[in-house]
């Protein structure tokens, strides 16, 4: 097994409500309301999803990537707010300068949310506690708004640590805390556990890192595959992945796993409209467009076919052309008896959205 | 079915259907080369559905040496191998003979093929022409316009009108390509004006095989058409293209008739300067170059600039240049290949802003061709 440096410090920034923060920001008579950050369903016709929304409409149990016509029924008085990318990307500009004031160090997951390694930062400040701190009034006095801090020494435990508490929150896990800290944490709430693998740890009688710490490597590996291996670790407070400025995302993507197979073509469209709605939502909210689709089928009898379809131009963000695209390559793939346990979508050849070529309007006469 | 004919001259005859001829196809029989034998000539047919070409040979031309004992029809499958037992056998001359059940026989000089052929009642028909809606043009004007075209055609079969040429024929021959990022344009006089006018979509694909077949010559070619095939005649050939079906999108009013700064550059120095700055944004995720003029300060700069790769700058040497300052960012591939048909004429680069296309014409005779190019949106 490796050895942990024990050195390195990690802050995990999370900003809180980022888009919908800055929509009231610059709206302030909003900030008393519920506020979804999508387009108007009764404009759209029903279509589009939601971007983030506000602690307010979250209370109503509205969240990221529901369909907005969902969220209005949830919530009919909310107010709906066409997002504004180009104003969230300078917000965000402007709080990667602040990081900068701290360290160069940074990897940024979306426009919201980045770590910071303060192992040696600029500001010679060697409690982390007191850097985050400096961190989020810096923050706070620039640009009015708040974030969540998770400081430890690995990723993903900062990551832990910055959603313990929210909003305005900051939770530091330190070496001798990891180890209680992970015993009391749901299975649910460790990544990568999903619906269908918490189902099968409830089988095996896991319900918190207590019980999964208990499992020896060879029976999560048996159980979960590499997920397994990853456990195992995560559950141990081993995590090395480095922090990596300007990290690239490469693709984005969701599967589902089904515990009743797919067989009809209607709930094999529906689903691939559900993965579509959640990957244009993920490429939304990281301004990211790409030219390959891949889906990704595995039959019930455990034979995987993945097939891509490239264009020469960027596929839109927009669920019913990925839709269309993934039922285009689906046509391609045999069926067979037995049908579907897994469906996935991704989106590849990925590239800045803040790069667009302009279209001409072509209109039958 | 029995003829003897010069080899060479057969050779040229069959090189020329077999661009039509594919050896993949959903129709098996079209893998085949049909073989019609009249009392005077005979022709030869390819086709793979979306093209067909049809050759003949003519027992008037001398060099042919064609001599016909007996005429009929049939089709030799797969075309490709019995092209290479022709192109290979020793004499200057070579004799076909078919007997019963389309058993036929190859012969020159001391060699012998027997080889099994089909019944051509199971080749499909090539259509019939109406000759009404026909016009002539010079092989090498016809060769420009498919080459000036061609490139704007869209390689994506999500919209498939997109993917060929719309022409507009009446006083003027007008052909339009766009992949709705860029547009070319080509309008070109008619001698004889048609009498109604007609307006078809000819796949791109069709047109580049076509101007492989033509010469730069002045030569007339025929273009008639019929509801959804159009025949280009030239020589002894016989060109038929299907046409796409569905309504071509408007695209008169796309072309902008104002313009707020314009560049004048020799197209082969502005597209050598945008192969360079290409360089660096292929390698890049986003291929994008910019270009900032300041007619004031006599200045055009040509810049790229991406954060995990570098930078490129260049300052252009513009003939002239007048109107705004302006920056505007795209992709150099557009501008390449709308340049590169220019060749080294003086063209006019004109701009309205940096959210709206942009425009090529050449100085000289500017209301013959255009070519318009939509910007990058950068935030």
């Amino acid at each position: 097994m490796q050895v942990q440096n024990p050195l390195r410090k990690i802050i995990h920034v999370d900003m809180d409500a980022f888009f919908a923060s800055v929509v009231e920001r610059e709206h302030p008579s909003l900030q008393t309301k519920p506020l979804v950050i999508a387009k108007d369903p009764n404009l759209t016709g029903g279509r589009g999803v939601v971007t983030t929304a506000n602690y307010r409409a979250r209370q109503f149990g509205i969240h990221s990537a529901m369909p907005a016509e969902q969220a209005r029924r949830l919530c009919p008085q909310a107010v709906f707010f066409q997002p504004d990318f180009t104003l969230f990307r300078m917000v965000s500009d402007q709080i990667h300068q602040i990081f900068h004031e701290y360290t160069d160090q940074i990897e940024s997951v979306a426009l919201d949310e980045a770590y910071l390694d303060i192992t040696d930062n600029r500001m010679n400040v060697d409690n982390p506690v007191w850097l985050a701190h400096l961190l989020q009034s810096e923050i706070w006095e620039k640009t009015h708004l708040t974030c969540s801090t998770g400081i430890s020494y690995c990723k993903f435990l900062a990551k832990e640590a910055s959603d313990y508490q929210k909003p305005a929150g900051m939770t530091m896990i330190s070496e001798q805390e990891a180890l209680p800290f992970l015993k009391r944490l749901p299975i649910q709430r460790f990544r990568g556990v999903g619906k269908q693998t918490s189902i099968k740890m409830e089988q095996l009688g896991i319900k918190t890192g207590a019980d999964l710490y208990q499992l020896s490597e060879a029976l999560l590996i048996n159980q979960f595959g590499k997920l397994g291996y990853i456990l195992y670790r995560r559950v141990r407070g081993i995590d090395d992945r480095p922090v990596i400025g300007q990290r690239l995302r490469k693709s984005l993507g969701k599967e589902e796993t089904f515990r009743h197979f797919l067989t009809d073509l209607f709930t094999i469209q529906t689903v691939l409209s559900r993965l579509a709605k959640e990957v244009c939502s993920g490429l939304q909210k990281s301004q990211l467009h790409g030219k390959t689709l891949v889906l990704k089928v595995r039959y019930a009898d455990f034979t995987m076919r993945t097939r891509r379809l490239t264009r020469s131009d960027f596929f839109a963000n927009d669920v019913d052309e990925l839709q269309e695209a993934a039922m285009q390559i689906l046509t391609t793939l045999p069926s067979k008896p037995g049908g579907i346990r897994l469906l996935g979508l991704t989106v590849t050849n990925l590239a800045n959205l803040h790069f667009t070529n302009l279209t001409l309007p072509l209109e039958v006469k | 079915m029995n003829f003897s004919i010069n080899r060479v001259a057969f050779i040229k005859a069959l090189n020329v259907v077999q661009r039509a001829i594919s050896a993949k196809t959903t129709i098996p029989i079209l893998t085949g080369l049909k073989i019609d034998v009249t009392d005077h000539e005979i022709m030869l047919t390819g086709s793979n559905a979306d093209i067909s070409i049809q050759t003949t040979i003519s027992t008037a031309n001398p060099d042919n040496e064609l001599q016909i004992q007996a005429t009929g029809s049939l089709v030799l499958s797969p075309a490709r191998f019995f092209a290479e037992i022709v192109k290979k056998l020793p004499d200057r001359e070579l004799q076909v003979d078919v007997a019963d059940q389309y058993q036929t026989t190859i012969k020159s000089g001391n060699s012998e093929f027997n080889i099994n052929g089909l019944d051509a009642n199971g080749y499909p028909h090539l259509p019939e022409i109406d000759h009404e809606h026909q016009i002539e043009l010079p092989a090498k004007l016809l060769r420009e316009v498919i080459s000036q075209t061609v490139i704007a055609v869209s390689k994506q079969e999500s919209r498939p009108i997109l993917t060929g040429v719309h022409f507009t024929l009446e006083k003027h021959l007008l052909a339009v390509a766009t992949d709705s990022h860029r547009l070319s344009q080509r309008e070109v006089e008619l001698e004889s004006p048609l009498t109604s006018p007609a307006d078809f979509v000819i796949p791109g694909d069709s047109l580049k095989e076509l101007s492989r077949m033509l010469d730069d010559e002045e030569d007339l070619i025929k273009l008639s058409l019929s509801e959804n095939q159009v025949l280009f005649t030239f020589g002894e050939t016989q060109f038929y293209s299907r046409l796409l079906e569905g309504n071509y999108p408007d695209t008169s009013r796309l072309i902008p008739n104002s313009s707020d700064t314009k560049v004048q550059f020799a197209a082969g120095e502005l597209l050598a300067a945008v192969e360079r700055a290409s360089l660096l944004s292929h390698e890049s995720r986003n291929n994008v170059i910019k270009l900032t003029i300041k007619p004031a300060d006599k200045q055009v700069m040509i810049t790229g600039n991406s954060p995990d790769v570098g930078k490129v700058e260049e300052n252009l040497e513009p003939q002239a240049l007048s109107g705004n300052d302006l920056e505007i960012s795209f992709n150099p591939d557009y501008l390449r290949e709308a340049l590169r048909v220019f060749g080294s004429v003086p063209v006019e680069v004109a701009f309205t802003s940096a959210l709206r296309p942009f425009t090529i014409k050449p100085l000289e005779r500017p209301d013959e061709f255009i070519q318009l190019i939509t910007p990058v949106r950068t935030f």
